[in-house]
């Protein structure tokens, strides 16, 4: 029974289809080569290395999906979309060819019989999933889905897809009952009709079935569904070498400047824009966004593509404009806190953060930023330090320590500890990095800093998009570092071990120096039994995981070790590890002021989470900045005196006691 | 528009000072340079005007450490040369600094109905704001100081001025051209320029060096003795509950006999 066989107005079947056929292809051909163009118009990037990398990110993101089932609901139903589209489309395109070559001596994929039974059981499951995917979207949408018409146009296409499918097995079922078609042999026994009433009834599901699947392709790559031709290729392309790398891979100078339009991105940040699903996944991560701010990552993504299909479909570019004047605010894109949620929370691998970071180069090249973080900017310029004090005083906090800390610029270490600027300016900070190194000169652990030497590590500033400045103080450090001998790096600031590992370059034959978080370093120290704790504490905690340690750079043991040593025990928080809750200052947020009113700063969401953990009266941190952060925001959400912050350095420091 | 800018480096404050054996200067050892902040805003405030109004901004400074990165910085903030007097100017104080500024000007024929010329209206060590008025003086032209508001009328080939007074009071003016003008602070405060643009102008920018023998300088004003600041009485902190904390304060404030 040949579907294509009929004659509708005179015409014969396979020259409708044909047409139908050529119409369809047509619309996405000149759409596709429109999009390609506009990527090609954008600045190059090196994005073809690392193959073997390339090939496992897309076996378990594409082909496994599995930053899906993140999301419990929709994460089962989603990953049957994909294999059924893959199964689907596999089916289409051997139905399609049969069908425009009718001398073609091949069966219809329906005809098959092992195929027959997968194309119905997977209809069933896919239907299943649709109505879990239209549950969601009505009865418990999550917040910043985008609740777009694409979405209902795509869901029903899908179900007229399926529910065509199995009609149209069910009315053939009639006639031909086949073991492989369980399904359309259930819907064959719940009808009567006569036997050309079947060939015709299937013979017109084929059709609209063909039909539908034909207006799909046409309509794809104008609509939200775009993601599904583009996010694999997003997969593939995705940067390997670190997570939200900034490095400017090209030579060509105007990349530095950053980017103001469409056109001076690079391609793969514009390839993001259109593989973006508009799930909302991101912006639900987002603590910007969360804080009532205006920043949201998915929209600066769908402004740019926006522009491009404003702008891009043109041929000349030279009239676009600055995507600054009607698009994005100046304000969002320094609401920022580069806590890198939105990418790890992204399921097509988006990376928002080089595309916010490129923005803001463009405006700081423009000598466009606020006051307070320029002032911090020429302090760090100037006196190599965010304090704006000078140099002379950063190792000011080592004075009252027994004995004086070895100086590693003049004699060999066997680590090189870094503290980062906080650690050691700020007056509430010192204390604990005087514990931190009573717990290293407890444990017998050979160390010395850089004095005056060290200069602050860039990775704000960097993130602040001062990649000139950046540049500067990694120089300067890496001069400093490559002069010391030691073995290997400790660093207090997460912030500062997550550029140094990941941004610096420090020896010249290309080996990895060793660098620590102090956390790793204390729990080794435990590990080698060189520490002796005197004074379990017996106490309840959470523990809150920095940004630049766990999402950046996957330390999230460690510190629970530790804790555990010192008989701490430890009750997490709904936002842990990797999904943990940026406190607010990263990315130069802490230089920053809130310009418009916040509904509630990351840092009080934070307390809050914590402070509603039943017995929990203390919430331990192993970044500097949170100490700030945090102790301030137990004080404007009224928790003082139920909630105490605490490094980590402490606890072990009075365990040791 | 012709605009010069006279610039002066000044000891960085926020760097421990401690004052030379002989007592009259501050130990070099210890010291580092930075751009005196007024003239910062004098250097932004002749941008602002250029941009508003066209013309050739010159920054002009007798040399002294760190005064490199001082004028590249000015070149990259949009002034189109750079000077530098170069010489051994220890001991120079605003009378001779303003001898040499109008030799200067003087010897290069710099000065013509457009010019206008600026600088910090003061300086730690010129907390009096004296360089304006001296140099208005050897020039024979008009000298306004503490100026917060610059504006040009074409037509009148003429400034409109804002002064500030003590208590708050401000004064407008208006004053043809030439004239010399100390900036307390320029219309939007001085500007952020990247490191990229400076390392740029460093590359593409020279400044230009200029010889000006230190003869017959005025000596003005000399320094007999320098004093580390005197610490007063220090603060007290009081322990104890706030009953404990009130007997204290009864205690003390009625041992000073204040009640």
């Amino acid at each position: 029974m040949d579907p294509v066989d009929v004659n509708i107005l005179g015409v014969q079947g396979v020259y409708i289809l044909w047409v139908l056929t050529a119409v369809s292809m047509f619309f996405f051909v000149r759409r596709i080569t429109k999009i390609i163009k506009i990527l090609n118009r954008a600045r190059p990037e090196n994005r073809f290395d690392n193959f073997k990398e390339r090939i496992v990110n897309f076996i378990l993101y594409v082909l496994g999906q599995k930053k899906l089932f993140g999301e419990r609901t929709i994460g089962l139903p989603h990953f049957l979309f994909f294999w059924g589209f893959v199964f689907y489309a596999g089916s289409f395109w051997w139905n399609l060819l049969r069908g425009l070559i009718p001398v073609l001596p091949i069966p219809y994929s329906d005809e098959v019989g092992i195929i027959t039974f997968a194309l119905e059981i997977m209809g069933v499951l896919v239907l299943l999933s649709i109505i879990v995917a239209v549950l969601r979207r009505i009865f418990f949408p999550p917040q910043h889905l985008q609740q777009s018409f694409d979405a209902v146009i795509i869901l029903s296409l899908i179900t007229i897809l399926m529910v065509t499918l199995l009609l149209g097995q069910g009315y053939k079922g009639t006639i031909e009952a086949s073991v492989w078609s369980p399904i359309g042999s259930i819907i064959a026994s719940g009808l009567s009709v006569s036997e050309n009433t079947a060939v015709d009834t299937f013979k017109a599901f084929w059709w609209i079935h063909i039909i539908s699947v034909l207006f799909f392709l046409g309509y794809i790559p104008y609509s939200k569904h775009m993601h599904l031709l583009a996010s694999p290729f997003n997969v593939l392309f995705r940067n390997n070498s670190q997570p939200a790398d900034l490095t400017i891979k090209s030579n060509s100078e105007d990349i530095g400047s950053g980017a103001s339009k469409w056109t001076e991105f690079t391609w793969k940040d514009l390839l993001n824009s259109f593989s973006c699903a508009e799930c909302g996944r991101c912006d639900r991560a987002c603590p910007a966004q969360n804080s009532g701010a205006v920043l949201a990552p998915r929209v600066i993504l769908h402004k740019i593509k926006e522009q491009m299909y404003e702008t891009g479909f043109n041929k000349n570019g030279n009239g676009i404009h600055e995507i600054f004047e009607d698009k994005i605010s100046k304000e969002e894109l320094w609401q920022c806190t580069t806590c890198m949620s939105c990418m790890q929370q992204c399921p097509v691998l988006n990376e928002h953060l080089p595309v916010i970071i490129s923005m803001r180069r463009f405006l700081i090249n423009q000598g466009e930023v606020e006051q307070t973080v320029q002032d911090v900017l020429q302090k760090i310029t100037r006196y190599g330090n965010s304090f704006g004090q000078s140099d002379r005083n950063r190792p000011k906090w080592t004075a009252a320590l027994e004995p004086k800390i070895k100086d590693a610029r003049k004699e060999e270490v066997e680590y090189l500890w870094l503290t980062g600027d906080y650690a050691a300016f700020d007056s509430r900070l010192q204390s604990i990095t005087q514990k931190t190194a009573y717990i290293f000169q407890k444990s017998g652990l050979d160390f010395g800093i850089l004095y005056e030497a060290e200069k602050n590590s860039g990775n704000d500033v960097r993130r602040i998009g001062e990649e000139g400045l950046f540049e500067v103080l990694r120089d300067k450090n890496t001069q400093q570092i490559k002069k010391s001998k030691f073995k290997k790096i400790i660093t207090t600031d997460p912030h500062t071990y997550n550029t140094l590992k990941n941004e610096y370059k420090l020896s010249d034959n290309g080996d990895d120096v060793s660098i620590r978080h102090y956390t790793e370093v204390i729990d080794e120290l435990i590990n080698e039994k060189k520490i002796t704790f005197n004074n379990k504490l017996n106490i309840k905690a959470t523990y809150h995981d920095p940004c630049y340690l766990g999402r950046y750079n996957g330390v999230y043991e460690p510190p629970r070790k530790i804790l555990k040593s010192i008989g701490v025990t430890l009750v997490e928080m709904p936002r842990n590890r990797a999904k943990s809750y940026c406190c607010g200052a990263g990315g130069g947020r802490i230089w920053m002021e809130d310009k418009t009113p916040v509904k509630e700063r990351p840092s009080e969401s934070r307390i809050r989470e914590a402070a509603a953990l039943k017995d929990v009266s203390l919430m331990v941190v192993a970044c500097p900045k949170d100490i700030v952060m945090f102790q301030d925001a137990v004080k404007t959400t009224g928790n003082e005196g139920k909630l105490e912050i605490k490094d980590i350095s402490e606890l072990v420091f009075e365990s040791m006691k | 528009m012709n605009f010069i800018v006279f610039l002066k480096m000044v000891p960085d404050v926020i760097e421990e000072l401690k004052i030379a054996d002989d007592g009259k200067q501050l130990d070099s050892d210890w010291i580092r340079m930075k751009l005196n902040e007024c003239d910062e805003n004098a250097v932004e405030e002749a941008i602002i005007l250029k941009e508003k109004f066209g013309g050739k901004v010159t920054a002009v400074a007798l040399d002294a450490p760190e005064l490199d990165d001082a004028l590249f910085n000015a070149l990259a903030k949009g002034a189109d040369k750079a000077v530098k007097i170069i010489g051994e100017w220890k001991d120079v104080h605003s009378p001779a600094i303003a001898e040499i500024f109008a030799k200067y000007l003087r010897d290069n024929n710099l000065i013509d109905n457009q010019t206008l010329i600026l600088s910090g209206s003061q300086a730690i060590d010129d907390i009096e704001g004296e360089l304006v008025y001296y140099l208005g003086e050897l020039l024979n032209l008009p000298a306004f100081g503490v100026i917060t508001h610059v504006d040009y009328d074409s037509g009148q080939n003429s400034v409109s001025l804002v002064k500030e007074f003590a208590g708050g009071l401000r004064g407008e003016f208006s004053s043809g051209l030439p004239a010399v003008l100390g900036i307390q602070a320029s219309e939007n405060p001085p500007r952020y320029i990247p490191i990229a643009k400076i390392r740029a102008i460093m590359k593409s920018a020279a400044i230009e060096e200029v010889v000006i023998p230190p003869d017959g300088l005025p000596a003005g004003t000399t320094i007999e003795k320098m004093f580390e600041p005197e610490t007063t009485g220090k603060a007290e902190m009081l322990d104890g509950s706030t009953d404990e904390i009130i007997e204290k304060l009864i205690g003390i404030f009625s041992d000073k006999g204040i009640i």
